[in-house]
């Protein structure tokens, strides 16, 4: 898991103690105060944090016509409190049954299923964190898939 | 052609490892279909399908030479699918502004 196969990583350091930032992560109602892009509401945050609890949130939009609304679903993989978090994400209805990326205009070959990496380590009463998010294959084992198409497309990017 | 459907047809392309193991080969420099078939175990007709799939996604580019017709690199396209995973890092941007300032309310607020 190299870091050029992933598509943002980012690192941010906070002025907080590291407990205070996993609870962003890990407490419901904290998590969906920041989740929601700009002009989104979380109305549902459903999150069962522990290695293989399943995790539903809905994102919410209201324009002056219509409310659009966004389901997702993702299982945790990785639970270490407080330095470590892994989940994965793919769209869904509000039923939870999953919706081909192509379904909602994202292109050809975009992943179903991507992967929510989150790294906390504390120094000094400050946080720092690492938040990687990379697409994973999704029923592609045969392929490799996605981890190493943006693991080409990087060193090709970077040769041209 | 718009962006989308150039976008639509780059991430299609990209979703076959020959045809993403060709493009790293090409990354080292042009090479006629022949060269770029070595290293798999696959007819010509078959790795010229690839090629064909590669060159109408404008990744690569086919030379005029009639007989060898060498293989380049087209290194736009890619960019543009670079660019589109930018947009997730703006979202993610966005989001942890946004915790940040959760943080300083749940301390107690800036020191004013």
């Amino acid at each position: 898991m190299s870091d050029e196969m992933a598509w943002v990583r980012i690192e941010q350091e906070f002025d907080a103690p590291i407990d205070m930032v996993w609870q962003m992560w890990a407490d419901p109602t904290l998590f969906a105060r920041w989740y929601g892009p700009k002009g989104f509401t979380v109305p549902v945050a459903e999150m069962d944090v522990v290695k293989g609890g399943t995790r539903k949130i809905c994102m919410q939009m209201q324009t002056p016509d219509k409310t659009m609304t966004m389901w997702f679903i993702g299982v945790y993989t990785e639970v270490s409190e407080p330095v470590r978090l892994a989940y994965t994400e793919s769209m869904c209805d509000a039923a939870g049954n999953i919706i081909p990326p192509s379904a909602m205009g994202m292109p050809d070959g975009h992943p179903e299923t991507t992967e929510v990496i989150v790294e906390l380590n504390e120094a000094n009463g400050k946080t720092m964190m690492v938040m990687t998010h990379k697409g994973v294959p999704a029923g592609t084992a045969g392929e490799g898939g996605w981890r190493q198409a943006i693991d080409k497309l990087a060193a090709l990017v970077a040769a041209a | 052609m718009d962006q989308s459907e150039q976008l639509d047809l780059a991430f299609a392309a990209l979703a076959h490892p020959t045809r993403r193991a060709i493009l790293a080969r090409l990354a080292k420099g042009a090479a006629t279909v022949s060269q770029l078939a070595e290293p798999f175990e696959m007819s010509l007709p078959a790795i010229s399908k690839h090629i064909r799939v590669l060159d109408k996604a404008g990744l690569i580019e086919q030379g005029r030479d009639a007989q060898f017709r060498p293989c380049k690199l087209n290194p736009k396209p890619l960019k543009a699918v670079a660019g589109w995973t930018e947009h997730y890092r703006h979202i993610w941007e966005g989001r942890f502004e946004t915790m940040n300032e959760i943080i300083t309310e749940l301390k107690g607020g800036p020191d004013e």
